[in-house]
């Protein structure tokens, strides 16, 4: 079975600072249900489901993205510490300037040609996947009286089943604007906080390299149900 | 060795809009569908939507049926599935799992669609008064299953 969730380590439903959060949370008390074989598996068959897009939104040559260069090293694993191999990630940032690619962005920062944005990637046997990319920047968030998100780069998983399903945000080391940033703060323990925040790995490499641990629901000792 | 699971943050605004397409289709029997809204009655528009469902007999397991699917409302806060109506898992009864994520939700919010009022130990497990609200309406082949996240007949959503 699947262990309850330590609340401190998780956000709250409604942010200060973040103004949708309390017209999008239920009001009602969430209702704990027991957990049958339907909320115990999961899809099994994604990667034939989701076509895989590339690893690589950087580009190279004269179709190198703006930014700088850098590699993210990703690992899945679950409750245990166990990888999980075949894990599906999927990535999507904003470009170096602070762009997004998509028509709901309305900030005056420059579309980069180069710049893909989005990835989506299965784990190998060791549960990583590796991005190669550019280091997204730091936009303003309209209608918020000045508040910046901090570089981000948005990561969605799954794990072993249904309710391992992980979506959030992984962050930069010693970035000013984590301190401020209301959706990393949502989470009130300290520990979790840094959890979400990448590893810088000193390399000789002409791409910086960052370690980044997501950690799915579940057991690997889970056992199988019909 | 017991790690913490890592903290759930919000989808955002700007999920790509390839990543939901085409992923909504997984059968040619019924269709599911239903609209979103928030609070002040808004419909929302791009906000993500996963389901999850047996088969025609009841299994999860099955290689030839993929109980997966995922879509993405449109501006007016509609989404849209084709699937197969699912066979009755032992010990429940018919349903399909549903996932929401957006901007605006730090965390996902999970719920499920059944297609009558009856015994069920999930179903059960939500104050009677509130059950209806979980049972799509019919209309042909067409079920539909609308969800309201806050407010006015608020949609159900479990805590796991």
């Amino acid at each position: 079975m699947l262990e309850r969730r330590d609340p401190k380590t998780q956000s709250e439903g409604i942010v200060a600072g973040y103004a949708q959060t309390a017209q999008r949370w239920p009001a009602e008390p969430l209702v704990r249900r027991p957990l049958t074989a339907s909320e115990l598996t999961g899809p099994h068959d994604l990667p034939k489901k989701l076509r895989m897009l590339r690893g690589d939104l950087a580009g190279k040559g004269e179709k190198r993205a703006a930014g700088q260069l850098i590699q993210v090293r990703a690992r899945v694993v679950d409750e245990d510490g166990a990888p999980v191999p075949g894990a599906v990630v999927e990535v999507w940032h904003c470009n170096a300037a602070g762009k997004y690619i998509h028509p709901n962005d309305s900030n005056d920062a420059p579309p980069d040609p180069n710049f893909y944005g989005a990835a989506r990637m299965v784990a190998g046997d060791s549960g990583l996947v590796e991005l190669r990319t550019i280091k997204p920047g730091a936009y303003p968030v309209p209608d918020t009286g000045g508040w910046w998100r901090p570089p981000h780069i948005h990561f969605s998983v799954w794990g072993r089943v249904w309710l391992s399903r992980l979506v959030t945000q992984m962050f930069f080391p010693g970035e000013p604007l984590n301190e401020s940033d209301a959706i990393l703060n949502a989470l009130r323990d300290a520990d979790a906080r840094s959890r979400c925040i990448a590893r810088f790995v000193p390399s000789k490499t002409n791409y910086l390299v960052y370690e980044y641990q997501i950690v799915v629901r579940g057991r690997a000792a889970t056992p199988k149900l019909a | 060795m017991k790690l913490i699971p890592t903290g759930e943050m919000t989808l955002g605004p700007f999920f790509p809009r390839e990543f939901a397409a085409g992923a909504n289709h997984l059968g040619d029997e019924i269709e599911v569908m239903g609209k979103i809204t928030q609070l002040d009655g808004r419909a929302l528009d791009n906000v993500v939507v996963e389901i999850w469902q047996a088969d025609r007999d009841g299994r999860f397991d099955n290689p030839k049926f993929s109980g997966w699917g995922r879509a993405a409302t449109d501006a007016k806060g509609i989404y849209r599935f084709k699937t197969i109506k699912p066979g009755a898992p032992k010990g429940r009864i018919a349903h399909i799992n549903f996932l929401i994520l957006y901007s605006g939700l730090m965390r996902q919010l999970q719920t499920t669609m059944f297609f009558e009022l009856a015994a069920d130990p999930v179903l059960d497990a939500v104050p009677e008064k509130r059950r209806a609200l979980l049972v799509a309406r019919r209309e042909g082949t067409v079920y539909r299953f609308d969800l309201r996240l806050r407010g006015e007949r608020e949609t159900p959503f479990f805590d796991d």
